[in-house]
């Protein structure tokens, strides 16, 4: 018991670090290596949370795709890879907002009522029946978008757009 | 199994929407933008994984399902940003999001 909660605030402080830097570095490359870390580190998290497929799916589609994407995007933007980016600095408002944001949904936390330990059991025939029986329509929406997703993205590259 | 606090996991997901938002709203560059949409995404995803673990049969089947569906979406999100920076540079030479509105038609 003690071990998972302590495995919780190791790996949430890791989580919180690991966004933080990756926001505030200057070097883009070293944003996508904390970024990955922060990917990682939740998918861990969703193990702990016993929602082991999910756990997976985050590694393959985030800390995989995700992040080769997003490297490939800052090196064919970009003439020297490791260049710094300028300061853009933290800014007041923003700040306070994202501190007001936090604050109120702490304090909303209370409003739920208390549980003690997670009670859904992993079993994948019982996820897939879900995934493809009830949640079929949402499924075949996200096809769909993802299919208008990769006409979108060809016509916003495509030659001649000068 | 494990006895996790709630006011553990939803404050995690809670400071990680409020360090994707500020990101949102500091971020000039595109990339660092997307990232900051994705970090927000990923509290989301969080707080339905959380959900589904404390509810037995149906819903906490669900809310996993939700989560594979978000973790779709936060993908195609990325590959058209991309499209877009990608765009943005050729047409601007430059990934600041400020000039982004130059891309209409």
């Amino acid at each position: 018991m003690i071990l998972e909660e302590l495995a919780f605030l190791a790996l949430a402080s890791v989580a919180v670090a690991t966004a933080i830097a990756s926001l505030l570095v200057r070097e883009l490359v070293h944003t996508i290596l904390w970024i990955a870390i922060f990917f990682v580190d939740l998918s861990a998290i969703y193990f702990l949370l016993d929602a082991p497929f999910l756990g997976v799916l985050q590694l393959g589609v985030y800390a995989g795709a995700v992040t080769i994407l997003l490297l490939f995007g800052i090196m064919t933007t970009r003439k020297r890879i490791f260049s710094r980016e300028a300061a853009t600095g933290i800014g007041a408002v923003p700040f306070a907002l994202a501190v007001v944001t936090f604050i109120f949904l702490v304090a909303a936390v209370g409003e739920f009522p208390q549980s003690s330990s997670p009670i859904t059991v992993y079993d994948p025939a019982a996820l897939s029946a879900n995934l493809f029986n009830v949640n079929g329509p949402w499924l075949l929406l996200l096809g769909l978008i993802m299919l208008a997703a990769v006409g979108g993205a060809i016509y916003l590259v495509r030659e001649g757009r000068e | 199994m494990t006895d996790l606090s709630e006011v553990g996991f939803l404050g995690l997901s809670g400071g990680l929407l409020a360090i994707g938002l500020f990101g949102i709203l500091t971020r000039r560059n595109f990339i660092l933008l997307l990232i900051a949409i994705e970090i927000a995404m990923n509290a989301a995803i969080l707080n339905f994984v959380y959900f589904a673990a404390f509810s037995s049969g149906a819903p906490g089947l669900t809310g996993q399902s939700i989560a594979v569906v978000l973790i779709g979406f936060a993908a195609t999100e990325v590959a058209v940003g991309l499209g877009i920076v990608l765009a943005l540079n050729r047409v601007k030479g430059t990934i600041n999001v400020a000039y982004a509105t130059e891309l209409k038609l």
